[in-house]
Parts: structure tokens; sequence; C-alpha cells
């Protein structure tokens, strides 16, 4: 038994040996193999370091990247923020255009109206235009009608100017040359008278004297057309004038006959008056003698003659100018006076009311009287019952 | 002095146009004036004519008519007046109608009196007689203006 066993032991020894020789062989080939692995793990170690520095760089630029992303981010965050607000504001701002679109809108809708409105408007501008074309044609026709009528008119007047200063030169020139014949028979009338007394029957001696009465009514005509025709023509000058010295010459004047008629004249508080003296005084003298002539045979003449400065809105006379002054002179007498129908009457040119026979008398005395007036821009009226006297009223402008 | 006492004749020149006026002057003349030496002309021309032909005497008094042909009154005046050798004969005008304006002018211009025609031939005396008066009396300067008009 041991030998068997020692025998046991070699073969296994053996079997072992073997195995240790192959596990060898094993090993070297493992080890070739692990030399290959190893060199091929150095040369990986080695791309892998490679790798590893590339990574290195790129984990470096991936960093690096990283920083720039961040900061684009942060300004893209900014941005945002920004863009945030400014979409506020357009929002607010478009509603806002909202608002003001619709208020456009409606504004558009009245404007059309308007529009409407206006064309309307337009059409009927248009129309009147038209009717006032149409219009201003015939005013301008109308107008040439007046203008041609106006240089008639114009043509007449100058020719009534002239033929108006003609009738008075000619009535001036007649009268003064109808003078002279009438003298020489006025005169003829007294010598025959004188010289032929004892020659003359009665009746002839009758006839003679009528005869020059007759004549000295034409003398008195003549010498009264000649006082008419001179206030027209002779120059007009105004002076400031006391009237109390006129009416002490005109008293003068007429003394015998205020004598006759135991006349009184009452002129006192008399102003200043704007007159032409020279046909004032003509005048006066008409309107006293007036007086006198005319006054009552049973009482003695009493005149009354007074003037003075006054407003026209104070005269009640519709024909006087309200804010004009005028000197206002009165003239009344306790005469036979007049109906008062007459009391435009007589101041017409050879208008009598009494017979001459009664009362002498040509009839131009007032007319010459309001000739006068009128040459001084006033107006005269005349009031009167019969047998109560009469008034003369005169407004003379005072300015 | 009475004109009628007068002895040496008065010289009188009427220029007058009118001969019916010439005729009642010189009747006034007649019955009152015995001795006067009366000429008359008939215009302007004949009266300044005679007056400057220095042969005749000159009148003591000239009555001198306003409307006359040829030269009237107020020219002759005026020529009178202006004559150095004349301007001292006293002028009475001697007219128809009284105009007060002709009437002052003929005062300014020198005339010594002014006389309207009466249209009677007693007051005709009568005026022509008061104006020759006051001539012989010797009033040969310019009166007064208030008496300067004659009234019968």
């Amino acid at each position: 038994m041991k030998e068997e066993k020692d025998m046991l032991k070699s073969d296994e020894l053996m079997e072992a040996n073997k195995e240790l020789a192959f596990q060898h062989v094993e090993k070297e080939k493992r080890a070739a193999e692990l030399g290959i692995a190893n060199r091929e793990l150095v040369f990986q170690n080695g791309e892998k370091e490679k790798r590893a520095e590339e990574l290195i760089i790129a984990n470096k630029e991936l960093v690096f990247q990283n920083g720039e992303k961040e900061k684009r981010a942060e300004e893209l965050r900014i941005a945002n923020k920004e863009l945030a607000f400014q979409n506020d504001e357009k929002e607010k701002r478009a509603a806002e255009l909202i608002i003001a679109n619709k208020e456009l809108v409606f504004q558009n809708e009245e404007k059309e109206k308007r529009a409407e409105e206006l064309r309307i408007a337009n059409k009927e501008l248009a129309f009147q235009n038209d009717e006032k074309e149409k219009r201003a044609a015939e005013l301008i026709i109308a107008n040439k009608e007046l203008a041609f009528q106006n240089e008639e008119k114009e043509k007449r007047a100058a020719e009534l100017i002239i033929a108006n200063k003609e009738l008075l030169a000619f009535t001036y020139i007649s009268s003064h040359d109808l003078q002279e014949p009438l003298r020489k028979i006025q005169t003829f009338v007294t010598v025959i008278l004188e010289n032929e007394n004892e020659n003359l029957s009665e009746k002839g001696k009758h006839n003679f004297l009528r005869m020059q009465l007759a004549a000295g009514r034409m003398q008195q005509l003549i010498e009264d057309l000649l006082a008419f025709s001179r206030i027209s023509t002779t120059d007009h000058k105004f002076e400031k004038a006391d009237l109390g010295i006129i009416i002490e010459e005109i008293k003068a004047d007429l003394k015998d006959t205020m004598q006759d008629k135991h006349a009184i004249i009452d002129a006192i508080d008399l102003s200043p008056a704007n007159i032409i003296p020279f046909q004032f005084r003509q005048l006066m003298y008409n309107l006293i003698s007036n007086a006198l002539k005319f006054s009552r045979p049973d009482i003695p003449a009493y005149i009354i003659i007074r003037s003075k400065i006054v407003r026209g809105n104070k005269l009640n006379n519709p024909k006087l100018s309200s804010e004009k002054k005028y000197c206002h002179i009165v003239v009344k007498d306790n005469g036979i006076g007049f109906e008062p129908e007459f009391r435009e009457r007589i101041f017409e040119v050879f208008q009598k009311l009494h017979s001459k026979e009664v009362y002498a008398g040509t009839g131009i005395g007032l007319a010459i009287v309001k000739k006068i007036v009128e040459n001084h821009n006033g107006m005269i009226t005349a009031t009167s019952e019969l047998n109560k006297g009469a008034t003369f009223d005169m407004y003379i402008p005072a300015d | 002095m009475d004109p009628k006492e007068q002895r040496v004749a008065l010289r009188i020149l009427l220029a007058d146009d009118d001969i019916d006026d010439c005729e009642f002057f010189r009747g006034a003349l007649d019955e009152f004036f015995l001795f006067t030496h009366f000429t008359a002309v008939h215009d302007g021309e004949q009266l300044m004519h005679l007056l400057t032909n220095e042969t005749d005497e000159l009148p003591q008094v000239i009555f001198l008519d306003l409307n006359m042909p040829r030269k009237n009154g107020f020219e002759c005046l005026a020529a009178i007046k202006l004559n150095g050798k004349l301007n001292h004969l006293p002028i009475i005008m001697y007219s128809t109608s009284l105009e007060q304006e002709v009437v002052n002018q003929l005062y300014r211009n020198g005339a010594h009196n002014f006389i309207r025609k009466p249209s009677d031939f007693s007051s005709f005396k009568k005026i022509i007689r008061q104006a020759l008066t006051l001539i012989t009396q010797g009033n040969v300067t310019q009166p007064l203006r208030e008496n300067f008009v004659l009234t019968a």
C-alpha cells in the first residue's frame, strides 16, 4: 500500500505537473495576451488621456460658452422685460387708438352728415347766386337808366338855374325900364293938371286924377317887383346884427304912419341874430308896416316883437331840426287879422285878402318876407283869427 | 341967396339921353332961374367931349343921368373924377330908380348928390331948385352920406 499510494501520488504529480506546465503556457499566453492587452491599454490610456486632454479643452470651451450663454440669457431677460414693457405700452396705445378710432369714425359720420348738409346749402347758395346775378344784371340796367335819368335831371336843373337867373334878370331889368315911361306919364299928367287946369272940364280933371292913381299903383307894383327880384339876386352876406337897431330905424321911417295909428311897438329882450342885415330890415319893415296897415280903426295899434335863441326840440315844430339852435322871432299885432284858412296863401305873390280900395297894396310884401326867411334858411308861420290880431313866428338858424 | 338974384348966369350942364326929361328940366329952370346957361348933351361921349375940348367954359354943375347910350353915368363920373382939371366939378347923379347899392357906390365914387327923378312935375321943380340952391350957396364939397340923396 504505500507504493501504490506513492505510485498513485507520482501519477497525480505528473498530472499536476502537466497541469502546471499547461497552466504555465496558458499563463504565458495570458501574459502575452496581457502584454498585448496592456499595450493596448497603454495605447488606449494614451488615447484616453488625449481624449481627456481634449475633453478638458472642450470642457473649458463649454464653460466659456456656458458663461457666454448665461450673459446672453441675462441680456435676453433684460430685453425680454423691455419687450414686455413695450408690449404693455403698445397695448395701452392700441386701446387708446381703438378709442380714438371710434371717435374718428363718429366724427367721420358727423362730417359726412355735415358735408351732405353743405352740399344742400351749396345748391341753395348756387341757386341764390344765380338769382342774385339775375337781380344784379337787372340792377345794372336799372342803374344805367337811373344814371341816365339823373343826367337828364341835372341838365334840366342846370337849365332851370339858368332860366331862373334869366327870369330874375328879366324881372329886374324890365321893372327898371318900366319905371321910366311910367314916370313920364305921371309927370305929364301933373304938367297938364298944372298948366292946362283952366282948359279942362271937371270930368276931364277927374279922369286925369284917376289916371294918376292908377299910375301910382303901377309904380308901387313895379317897385315891389323890383324889391322881390332884388332879394333873389343880391349878395347874401350874413352878419351878427342887433334887431333892436333895425327896429329903431324902421320906427323912424314909419314915424308918420305910427302917429296916425297911435301905434306902439313893444320890442324888448331881443337877442342878436345871424342875418343878412339889408334883407332883414326889409323883412321887419314889411311885417311892421303890414301890422300898421291892417290895424283896427277902433283901437291903437300895438305891435309886440320878441326874439330869443331856442333849441329846435323846444319849438313844437316838426319841420325844425331838434338839435339845431334857432333864433325865434315873433311879430304880433292886435289888428284885423285874417281867417285861419289863409295862413299859407298870404305868403304867395300877388295874393291879397282885401280890395285895393279898402287896403292899398300889391300883394308882394309877405312874399318878400317869406323869400327873405328862406334866404336865411329859416321858416315862417302865420297864425290868426279874424279881428283877433296876427302873429308871425320866424325861425332863423342860429348856429 | 335966392338963385333968381344971381347976376352971372349959372352954367348948368345936363347929360341925359331922354328928350322928355331934358324938356322937364328946361321947364323947371325956366320957372325959377333967370340967369342960367343951360346945355344938354344926350350921351356920355358927348359929355366927355364937351368937358375936355378946352374951348368952352366949364360948367359949374353937372346933372348926370345914369343910363345913357355909349358911355353911362357911372363911366362918366369915374372919368371926371380921374381928370385933375374936372374933378372939382360937383356932379349931381340923376336917375329914375333908386338902388341902395348903386347910390352907395356913386357916393364912394365922389358924386355930389343923388336925385331920384320924381314922378310929378312940382316935385321935379322943387328938387332941381333945392340942388341948384345948394350949388349957388357954394356947397361944392361932397356932403355927408345921409345928406347925399335929395328928396322933394
